[in-house]
C-alpha cells in the first residue's frame, strides 16, 4: 500500500497540475508538498528497515507472457527510493530560483518523471521494470524538447534514440530470458534469477543488457549523447539525468547482471572493468581541459559513474558496497553542483570560466558552500564521498593492484580539474560585479544539501545498512570462475 | 452467413438511401446495421461452425477479427456525417462500396477454400479500385485510382495463377486438402513451390510487403482520407486475416520460409527507412503501414505449425497487432483531417503545429496514438510489439527479431518527430475546429489503445 503511495502521490500531483493549471507560485508549491510527502514516505522505510526484502504487491497482469505486477523492494532497491525521494524536493526546489518556463507543465512532467523512477525501483519483474524505465524517459523527452538549449532539437533527439536503442536491446533480452523460464513463464526476477543459461547464451545475452544500463549511467564507449546532454538540458532536467537516471544504470546492473547472466558477468568482467576505468580517466583528462563550466561536471559526472561501473564488477562485498553507496553521494553531489552552475549562470549570464572569476570577496558564503562542496567532489574525509572512494578503491585494489592505481590518478585527476574549476570560477581579482552573495533560497537549498553531505560522510552506515544484506546475497550467487 | 447477408444488403440500401439525397440518415443506418452486424457474431461467439459446403469456417480467429473490422467500420462510418458534410460526391455510394469491401475482408478472414480466397480479394479490392478515386476533379485521386487499378490486377493474377498450380497438385480449392498434401512426406517441387510463392505474392500486395508496397504511399495520398483510413485499417486487417489463413494451413515448408524471411526483412527496412524522409502525413502513415506490416510479418513467418496449438497464439497475436493499429490509425487520420482543415488544405507533418494550446486533449490524444504506433509501454502498440518479440523469439528467429529491434527504433524516431510537431507554437492563422462526433471517436480510439495496453487480456 505504502508502495503504491509513493506511486499514486507524485502521479496524482502531476495530473492536478496538468488539468488546473495553476499560476507559478502554487504549481510549485503543490509539487514540493507531493515531493516532502514522498520523502516521509521513504524515510519511514529507510528508519524501518530491518535487511527483509520485501514484497508488497503481487498480481497477475498477462499471465501468458510473464507479465505480473509485483513491487517491492530490497536495500538497494530502497536505497534508490531513498536516493530518488531525497533529491526531487530539491530538483523542484531549483525550479524556485532557476524557473525555465510554463512552471505547471514542468513540475506537472518532473512529477511524472519521479512516478516512474519509484516504479522502475519497487518493479520485482523484468517487463514492469522496463515499462517503467522507458516511461521515465517521456517526461524528459519533453522537457528538453521544449526548454533545452542550442541544438536543442538534434541532441535531444540523439540522447532519445541512445537511450531507447539500450532499452529495445533491453526488451529483447528480457523476452528472450522470459521464454527460458518453464512455462507458465514468469518475468519475476526471481523466476529469471533461477535461470541457469549456458555460458554461450550467457555471452551474448550479457551484451544485450548491459547495453541500455552502459547507455544509461554513461559509460564509455556509449558515452557520446551524455556532455552535450547535460550542457544543454535545463538545470533540473540535467539535475534528474545525472544524480538518478543515471542510477537505473547501476541498479540494473545489480537486479539483472549479477542474477540473470552471471557467467556472462563474470567472462566480461575484466573487459568491462577496463572501458570503465579508461572511459573513467579519458572523462577526467577531458573535464580538465574543459572551458565551460556545466560541461566540466558532466564529464566529472562520467569519470565518477565510470569507477562506480568498474567497482561494481569487482564482485567483492567492498567494490559492490562502495559503488552502491557511491550512488547515494554522486546523486547528492550531482544535485549540489548543477545548482551551483545554475546559480553562477543567472548571476554571470554563461557558462563560460572566462565569465567567471574573482567572485569570492563579493559571495564569501557562496564561496563556502560551494568549497564544502568542492571538497566532496574531491572525497574529503568526513564527506559523504570519502568512505565510498575508500570502499571502491579497495575493491579494485583486491581483484587487481594495477586497476587500483587506475582509481588512485583518477581521484588525484578529479581533485586537480574540481579544485582548479573551483579556482577559476571564485578566486583571482575582484571583479567588482553588481550582483550579490547567495541568497535566502539559495541557501535554503545549499545548507541542507552540505548538512546531508556532512552527515552521511560522518554517519556512512545510514547508507552502508541497507545495502549490507543484498551484497552479501549477491556475493553468495557467484559462480565458479570459468 | 446472417451477418455477412446482413452487410450485403446493407449496402444495397446505402444505394437506394442515396436515391433521395439526403445524407445524414446514411451514416446511422449503415452504423446500426453494422451493430446488428456485431450482434450476430458476437451471439456465435464460440462455436465454430462451416458454410457454404466449408468453404467458410468461423473459427474463433474469423469471429474476432470479423468483430474487429466491424467495429473499426463503424468507427470510421462515425466520422462519416463530418467528413462528407461539405463534399458533394455521392456519399451514398461511398458507404455501400466500403460496405461492399468489407464483405470481402470478413469472407478473407474466414475462408478455408482457395476459390473463396480469389473471390474475397476481389470483393474487398474492386470497391478500394472506385473509393480511391473518389476525388473526381483531383488528379492524385485519379492517379492512386488507375494505380491501385493496375497492380491490383497483377496481384490478383499472380494469385490466380498460384491457385491453378496448387490445384493441379491436389485436385481440390480446398484448404484441408492442401494441409494434408503438405503434411505428406516428400511434398516438394517446383510446381508446389511456384504455387505457394504467388499465392504469397498476391496477399503480400494487398499488406504492402515490399517489394509489391509501390503502391501504398501514392493510393494512401491521393484517396480521399476517409477511404485512405479504410484502407489502412479494415483491409489491413482483412489482408492479414486471408495471409495467415493461408500459411496456417500450408504449415510453411522451408522454401516458403525462405521467401517470407526475404519478404519480412525487406518490409521492415524499407517501410521504416522510407518514412524517415517523409513529410507529407499521409505518405507517413503509409510507410508506417508497411512498416507495420513487416512486423506482423514477423509474426506470420513463426507459424510453422511446429507445435499443436501454435497456430492460435499467432492469430492471436495478429487480431491484437491488426486492430489496436487500425485504432490508432483512425483516431490519427480523423486528427489529420481536423489539422489539414485548419491549415488550408495542407497536408505535411506541421499541420499538427499549436494543436497543444488550441486543444490540449486532443494533442494529448495525437501523443497517445502516436506512441502507441510506436510501442512505447503502456500502449496497446507495445503489447503488441511485445507479443511479436515473444514469438520470433520463441521459434528461434533471433538475428530477424534483432534487426526488428533495430527498425522499431527507427518508427519511434519518426512517430515522434509528429507528435513533437503537436506541442510547438502555431504557424497558421487557422483554429482547429472539432465536431462532438469527432471528438467522441479520437476520445475512444485513445481510451481503446491505452485500455488495451493496459489490460491486454481483454482481447487476447
Amino acid at each position: 500500500m505504502v508502495l503504491l503511495a509513493l506511486l499514486l502521490i507524485p502521479l496524482a500531483a502531476g495530473s492536478l497540475l496538468l488539468a488546473m493549471r495553476p499560476a507559478a507560485a502554487t504549481a510549485r508549491g503543490l509539487a514540493l508538498t507531493s515531493t516532502l510527502f514522498t520523502l516521509a514516505i521513504t524515510l519511514w522505510l529507510w528508519y524501518a528497515w530491518d535487511g527483509v526484502a520485501v514484497t508488497a504487491l503481487s498480481h497477475d497482469w498477462v499471465p501468458a507472457w510473464g507479465m505480473r505486477l509485483v513491487l517491492g523492494y530490497n536495500g538497494i532497491g530502497l536505497l534508490m527510493l531513498v536516493l530518488t525521494a531525497v533529491l526531487f524536493p530539491f530538483v523542484i526546489g531549483t525550479g524556485y530560483k532557476q524557473p525555465v518556463g510554463d512552471a505547471a507543465l514542468v513540475n506537472a512532467l518532473l512529477l511524472y518523471c519521479q512516478a516512474a523512477l519509484f516504479g522502475v525501483f519497487m518493479a520485482q519483474n523484468a517487463i514492469l521494470f522496463y515499462i517503467f524505465f522507458e516511461l521515465s524517459l517521456i517526461p524528459i523527452f519533453f522537457l528538453l524538447l521544449r526548454w533545452g538549449g542550442m541544438h536543442k532539437r538534434a541532441i535531444t533527439i540523439r540522447f532519445f534514440l541512445y537511450t531507447l536503442m539500450g532499452g529495445l536491446a533491453l526488451l529483447f533480452s528480457i523476452a528472450y530470458a522470459t521464454l527460458q523460464t518453464p512455462a507458465p513463464h514468469s518475468a519475476d526476477f526471481s523466476a529469471l534469477a533461477a535461470l541457469q543459461l549456458p555460458l554461450a547464451t550467457q555471452q551474448w545475452l550479457f551484451w544485450t543488457m548491459f547495453l541500455a544500463f552502459a547507455i544509461k549511467m554513461p559509460i564509455f564507449p556509449f558515452h557520446s549523447w551524455q556532455p552535450e546532454t547535460y550542457t544543454m538540458a535545463p538545470t533540473q532536467g540535467t539535475m534528474v539525468l545525472s544524480a538518478i537516471m543515471g542510477k537505473m544504470g547501476i541498479y540494473g546492473i545489480v537486479v539483472f547482471l549479477y542474477p540473470i547472466v552471471p557467467l556472462g558477468t563474470a567472462y566480461w568482467q575484466d573487459f568491462v572493468i577496463a572501458i570503465s576505468l579508461f572511459g573513467a580517466l579519458y572523462a577526467a583528462v577531458i573535464a580538465f581541459r574543459q572551458e565551460n563550466f556545466k560541461r566540466l561536471v558532466a564529464y566529472s559526472s562520467m569519470s565518477h559513474l565510470g569507477l562506480m561501473a568498474a567497482a561494481l564488477f569487482t564482485w567483492n562485498a567492498y567494490g559492490i558496497g562502495g559503488g552502491l553507496y557511491q550512488t547515494f553521494a554522486h546523486g547528492v553531489l550531482m544535485v549540489c553542483l548543477f545548482y551551483i552552475v545554475g546559480l553562477m549562470e543567472l548571476r554571470v549570464g554563461s557558462n563560460n570560466f572566462a565569465d567567471m572569476g574573482g567572485l569570492k570577496t563579493r559571495m564569501p558564503r557562496f564561496a563556502l558552500l560551494f568549497m564544502l562542496i568542492v571538497g566532496n567532489a574531491i572525497s574529503m574525509p568526513l564527506t559523504q564521498s570519502f568512505p565510498g572512494e575508500w570502499l571502491m578503491f579497495n575493491g579494485l585494489w583486491q581483484l587487481n593492484h594495477w586497476m587500483a592505481l587506475a582509481g588512485v590518478v583518477l581521484i588525484i585527476l578529479g581533485a586537480i580539474y574540481m579544485l582548479f574549476a573551483f579556482q577559476r570560477v571564485m578566486l583571482g581579482p575582484d571583479r567588482e560585479v553588481a550582483f550579490g552573495d547567495a541568497d535566502g533560497e539559495e541557501h535554503f537549498m545549499l545548507v541542507p544539501l552540505v548538512a546531508i553531505i556532512f552527515l552521511v560522510g560522518v554517519f556512512p552506515n545510514l547508507v552502508l545498512k541497507l545495502v549490507d544484506a543484498p551484497v552479501q546475497l549477491l556475493l553468495n550467487s557467484i559462480p565458479p570462475l570459468p | 452467413m446472417s451477418a455477412l447477408i446482413l452487410i450485403s444488403v446493407l449496402g444495397v440500401v446505402m444505394l437506394y438511401l442515396g436515391i433521395f439525397s439526403r445524407k445524414q440518415v446514411l451514416a446511422p443506418v449503415a452504423i446500426l446495421g453494422l451493430l446488428a452486424a456485431i450482434a450476430l457474431f458476437a451471439t456465435g461467439w464460440h462455436i465454430p461452425h462451416h458454410l457454404l459446403g466449408s468453404m467458410l469456417e468461423f473459427d474463433g480467429f474469423a469471429t474476432s477479427f470479423s468483430i474487429g473490422m466491424l467495429v473499426i467500420t463503424a468507427l470510421i462510418f462515425l466520422f462519416g456525417p463530418d467528413y462528407y458534410e461539405r463534399k458533394e460526391w455521392h456519399v451514398a455510394e461511398q458507404y455501400a462500396l466500403m460496405l461492399f469491401s468489407l464483405v470481402g475482408g470478413l469472407l478473407l478472414a474466414s475462408y478455408s477454400n482457395l476459390l473463396m480466397l480469389f473471390l474475397a480479394y476481389e470483393v474487398l479490392s474492386i470497391p478500394l479500385y472506385v473509393l480511391a478515386g473518389g476525388k473526381k476533379r483531383s488528379l492524385r485521386s485519379n492517379e492512386a485510382s488507375l494505380k491501385y487499378f493496375i497492380l491490383g490486377s497483377f496481384a490478383t493474377a499472380f494469385m490466380l495463377m498460384g491457385i491453378t498450380l496448387l490445384y493441379s497438385l491436389t485436385g481440390s480449392f480446398d484448404l484441408g486438402k492442401l494441409a494434408e498434401h503438405m503434411a505428406a512426406p516428400g511434398a516438394s517441387g517446383m510446381v508446389l513451390n511456384f504455387g505457394l510463392f504467388f499465392v504469397v505474392v498476391g496477399l503480400a500486395f494487398k499488406v504492402g510487403a515490399v517489394p509489391f508496397h509501390f503502391w501504398k504511399p501514392d493510393v494512401y495520398q491521393g484517396s480521399p482520407t476517409l477511404v485512405t483510413t479504410f484502407m489502412a485499417t479494415v483491409v489491413m486487417m482483412g489482408g492479414i486475416a486471408g495471409f495467415f489463413r493461408f500459411i496456417d494451413s500450408t504449415g510453411m515448408p522451408d522454401s516458403l520460409a525462405r521467401s517470407m524471411v526475404l519478404l519480412t526483412l525487406a518490409t521492415l527496412l524499407v517501410g521504416n527507412v522510407s518514412a524517415l524522409r517523409q513529410t507529407n502525413f499521409k505518405r507517413l502513415m503509409a510507410y508506417s503501414s508497411v512498416s507495420h506490416s513487416g512486423f506482423l510479418l514477423l509474426a506470420l513467418l513463426t507459424d510453422s505449425g511446429l507445435h499443436e496449438g501454435h497456430g492460435s497464439a499467432v492469430g492471436g497475436t495478429l487480431f491484437y497487432y491488426t486492430f489496436t493499429y487500425s485504432l490508432a490509425t483512425t483516431g490519427l487520420f480523423i486528427l489529420f483531417t481536423i489539422a489539414k482543415r485548419a491549415n488550408a488544405g495542407a497536408e505535411h507533418n506541421g499541420i499538427f503545429k499549436g494543436l497543444w494550446h488550441a486543444n490540449p486533449w486532443l494533442a494529448l490524444c495525437l501523443l497517445a496514438m502516436l506512441l502507441s504506433l510506436a510501442g512505447i509501454p503502456l500502449t496497446a502498440g507495445f503489447i503488441a510489439k511485445y507479443q511479436v518479440f515473444l514469438l520470433a523469439i520463441g521459434a528461434g528467429w533471433l538475428k530477424v527479431m534483432g534487426f526488428g529491434v533495430l527498425m522499431a527504433l527507427l518508427g519511434i524516431y519518426y512517430y515522434i518527430m509528429v507528435a513533437r510537431e503537436a506541442f510547438l507554437p502555431a504557424e497558421g492563422s487557422g483554429a482547429f475546429v472539432v465536431s462532438r462526433l469527432n471528438w467522441v471517436v479520437i476520445t475512444l480510439c485513445t481510451i481503446g489503445v491505452l485500455a488495451f495496453g493496459l489490460w491486454p487480456g481483454w482481447l487476447v
